[in-house]
């Protein structure tokens, strides 16, 4: 009796192993396809190089990285993006809670001015792009126009080395910031009101309940916010690819623009191929910290 | 008293949120407004900048008619095409590997479930360039294969389903079973419609991945069959004359799909999130 119980068990955990199987195959069978097998060819790809007379491919093993590590356009996106991350993040996750803050005071129409500000998230980067080359003519573009009323002098945007980077961090904060500020307004909503009125009757003011109650309350979100904003804006290429070309004089030569000038411009496929190796160990890493985050309390 | 210094404390805040709304709605106001008019007045009510600049009193939609014979008409509707095959399939496929991580216990399950995870969780624009040459090398270049197939999968939706499933008390599983319905049966009549604000939050997932690509269709989808709207829609830019009355009433129609569908769904897609363990 006990043993066919258990014989039962048995077969009946085998048969799970198999169904979930059956369940999870189409999922993987994608994930091989698009995940790993190009992930694998970049590897292997990183390692070889083809001649571009003979077409032969040989084996050169960690020669690629080597030889990008001392090329100058390579250390120069990677500079440029070292500087986009630390400015760009910071700066669209502060912007996204303070107006997180502001949208989830009681204020006249206030529902109304936030969906405002959700608009633009809806704004497919391709299209933001084409969108702000417009606004961004230097002589007859929108901008131009309202720093004109504003009595100041028209500026050169796209065109200049100084400013095109903070040109795009403009576009790309007009369609980010609302939606990391979604994630931050479910945050404070989930603050316990008692905490505020604790706060109220101890006779603390608005500032005092910001840094004592909000801020540590919404930790945890900030830092998801953070990371994700973060591997989102490691992989910027429209923008780049469509207003500056990566220019003026590599400003704005991304990293993920600069592999592909890399791999299609300069049909150098295998040090393309090292660059999309680092990149992919690089935003692995933040992602794997977002990751746990994620799963945070589960258990 | 107390109520009047409240509300002299909140005005400036009101005007203050009134003010940052107003400021990132204007480049979209603007951009709807220019779909309304011929091309040749986009630049004409720009300077000097007054109210003719946001607004329009004689709009018209011949920019949306004319899109029709366009390659920008041709390639929002391959962006349709694409967009919709992505969601039927993909839902399915996510939430069969989720059902299969939540409620089949089988030994190895954590170790796969993170695998699985993880990989999807390598970002795919940063994979776009080596995954094009090999769908180059299977001809799989401009075909909707190509561009629906990295669709599929998305770590995201996987895990936020497997959070819902693993809320369906196993009870209901195996009263189903003993009532004779299968695994298929309690995956499709149980825990998928039980879990149906996670199953709209992930298509909207798998809807606005297809929707807002631009690397991947850029490499894969280039010509004028299988060309997509982002692209489509950059492409203009470098033509030699731009009709920008089309440009923009193609960037309206990019925009408004999404937003109809972000703005009716808002709310799974915030609860969906936030439930998948931020708190």
């Amino acid at each position: 009796m006990t043993s066919t119980i258990a014989g039962r068990t048995r077969k009946v955990r085998r048969g799970y192993g198999r169904v979930a199987l059956a369940f999870l195959a189409p999922a993987i069978v994608v994930l091989v396809l698009v995940r790993l097998v190009p992930a694998a060819s970049a590897l292997y790809g990183s390692l070889t190089r083809s001649s571009l007379l003979t077409g032969d491919t040989r084996f050169v093993s960690w020669e690629n990285y080597a030889e990008l590590l001392g090329n100058p356009d390579f250390r120069g996106a990677v500079g440029v993006t070292v500087l986009f991350t630390l400015i760009i993040n910071p700066l669209q996750v502060a912007i996204a809670f303070a107006l997180a803050v502001l949208f989830t005071r009681r204020l006249a129409g206030v529902r109304w001015w936030r969906s405002l500000v959700i608009l633009p998230i809806a704004v497919p980067p391709a299209v933001s792009a084409v969108v702000w080359n417009v606004i961004y003519r230097p002589d007859d573009g929108l901008a131009n126009a309202v720093l004109g009323v504003l009595g100041l002098p028209p500026q050169p945007f796209l065109t200049s080395p100084d400013q095109a980077l903070a040109a795009i961090i403009v576009l790309l904060s007009w369609v980010g910031v609302g939606y990391w500020m979604l994630f931050l307004i479910a945050g404070i909503n989930d603050v316990p009101g008692e905490l505020y009125e604790a706060a109220a009757l101890d006779g603390a003011g608005p500032w005092r309940k910001f840094f004592h109650i909000t801020l540590p309350m919404c930790r945890r979100p900030l830092a998801f916010v953070l990371v994700a904003d973060t591997v989102s804006n490691l992989l910027v290429f429209g923008p780049v690819q469509m207003l500056t070309g990566g220019g003026p004089e590599g400003s704005t030569n991304l990293l993920m623009y600069d592999i592909y000038t890399r791999a299609y411009t300069l049909g150098d496929l295998g040090r393309a191929q090292a660059e999309v190796v680092v990149l992919v160990l690089l935003t692995v890493v933040i992602v794997a910290g977002q990751f746990r985050m994620l799963r945070g309390d589960e258990r | 008293m107390r109520a009047f210094t409240t509300h002299r404390r909140r005005l400036p805040l009101t005007i203050l949120a009134a003010a940052v709304g107003i400021l990132f709605a204007i480049p979209l106001l603007w951009v709807l407004t220019n779909s309304l008019r011929p091309g040749a007045e986009t630049f004409g009510t720009i300077s000097p900048l007054g109210w003719e600049t946001f607004l329009t009193l004689t709009p018209n939609v011949d920019n949306y008619t004319a899109l029709a014979g366009t390659s920008l008409g041709r390639g929002i509707l391959n962006s349709i095409i694409v967009s919709v095959a992505t969601v039927a399939v993909g839902l399915v496929i996510c939430a069969m590997a989720a059902f299969a991580l939540a409620a089949l216990p089988f030994r190895g399950r954590s170790a796969v479930f993170s695998v699985i995870v993880l990989s999807f969780l390598i970002p795919f624009d940063a994979i776009a360039i080596p995954l094009a040459d090999v769908f180059r090398t299977w001809n799989l270049q401009n075909t909707f294969t190509g561009l629906i197939l990295p669709g599929l999968g998305n770590g995201m939706a996987i895990f936020l389903l497997r959070q819902f499933f693993l809320a369906v008390p196993e009870d209901l599983a195996e009263a189903a079973r003993l009532d004779g319905l299968g695994w298929w049966g309690i995956f499709s009549r149980i825990y998928a419609p039980l879990a149906r604000p996670a199953m709209i939050g992930a298509a909207l997932m798998l809807f606005l991945f297809q929707w807002q690509a631009y690397v991947w269709p850029l490499l894969i989808g280039t010509d004028s069959e299988h060309i997509l709207g982002p692209v489509a829609l950059a492409n203009m830019q470098g033509q030699f004359s731009v009709d920008y009355g089309l440009m923009f009433a193609g960037a309206v129609v990019l925009i408004a799909v999404p937003l109809v569908i972000i703005l009716t769904l808002q709310r799974y897609f915030i609860q969906s999130v936030t439930t998948s363990g931020l708190k």
